[in-house]
């Protein structure tokens, strides 16, 4: 029964078009194109400024992109909440420190899947900068 | 409503939709890069086909202006190139995997404190990086239709016919 429910999702097409709407509406009523990727910059400025202000005010890319609080920040927290509440509402909430793909391959290994999460995701936001995705 | 509160509503409903289009969890994601389960590409696809059409129709009409970012090619190809390998090492994007936290997925965490250590490396390079490789095929602020030198909408039709095409080749495959 639990896996029923874990499956049972909208239509991709549907939850898709949608989401297109959204993203129309945004840039309609506040001229805001949504990204992501902007707000881990702001933030690893903000968590550097805690050791080191003076570094971060020199710093080219942290000039360019000033740490902050701005729209982008809060549309990041709210698909936190969002999904929370679209999880939690609808029984597919799960508690999971293995994805059961990742687990099926590499094993159960907690710290082996938590090394190589942080690993591809240090990697995955370098590129994204680079391609100024 | 300020600023902030439309970017938060505006995050909720997302992260509500990627919830309920089953697109944040890892085995969708890698499942499509091992092409798999093309959820997330429908999804998307469609994301980004309905967003077109309406983006453009509202610029047509004068109410919006594009944000159009440069075509830096070494950029865009070497950073897509390492996007990939991280993506699919997490299994995760840097937007979803806030949403993966949100429905208890917690090996997201580890993927959002890598993502911030990513960023400062970056920061840390982009000096270097400004010179070199974001140089290098830097064709400025262009769009499709601008570089074939056609109406937008000729290539909003193609790109809809095509999507269409896409989606009933992966449902006959049961993909």
């Amino acid at each position: 029964m639990s896996d029923k429910n874990e499956n049972k999702g909208w239509n991709p097409y549907l939850a898709g078009a949608l989401t297109g709407l959204l993203l129309v509406f945004s840039v309609w009523f506040t001229g805001k194109y949504v990204g992501v990727s902007t707000t881990f910059v702001r933030s690893a400025g903000y968590i550097e400024r805690v050791f080191s202000a003076e570094k971060v005010a020199r710093m080219e890319y942290f000039k360019k992109e000033l740490p902050k609080i701005d729209w982008q920040f809060l549309f990041v927290i709210g698909i936190f909440f969002g999904s929370l509440i679209a999880s939690t509402t609808s029984k597919s909430f799960r508690l999971q420190a293995v994805p059961p793909m990742w687990e099926g391959r590499f094993g159960p290994g907690r710290a082996k899947r938590a090394i190589a999460a942080f690993a591809g995701g240090a990697v995955a936001m370098f590129g994204a900068r680079l391609a100024d995705g | 409503m300020g600023e902030l509160t439309y970017g938060l509503v505006t995050g909720i409903i997302f992260g509500f939709l990627l919830q309920k289009g089953r697109v944040i969890r890892y085995d969708k994601q890698i499942g499509a890069l091992r092409l798999k389960d093309m959820t997330i590409v429908k999804f998307m696809f469609t994301t980004v086909l309905v967003a077109m059409v309406g983006v453009y129709l509202l610029k047509d009409l004068g109410v919006i202006k594009l944000s159009v970012k440069s075509t830096i090619l070494g950029g865009n190809i070497i950073g897509g190139l390492i996007f990939g390998m991280g993506w699919g090492v997490l299994g995760y994007c840097p937007g979803t995997q806030l949403g993966a936290l949100g429905e208890g997925r917690w090996d997201a965490v580890w993927g959002i404190i890598g993502m911030l250590v990513g960023a400062g490396i970056f920061a840390e390079f982009y000096p270097t990086l400004k010179n070199t490789v974001l140089t290098w095929g830097d064709y400025g602020k262009i769009t499709i239709p601008q570089i074939l030198g056609v109406n937008h909408w000729i290539v909003i039709v193609v790109f809809v016919v095509l999507g269409i095409l896409m989606f009933r080749w992966f449902e006959k495959k049961g993909l």
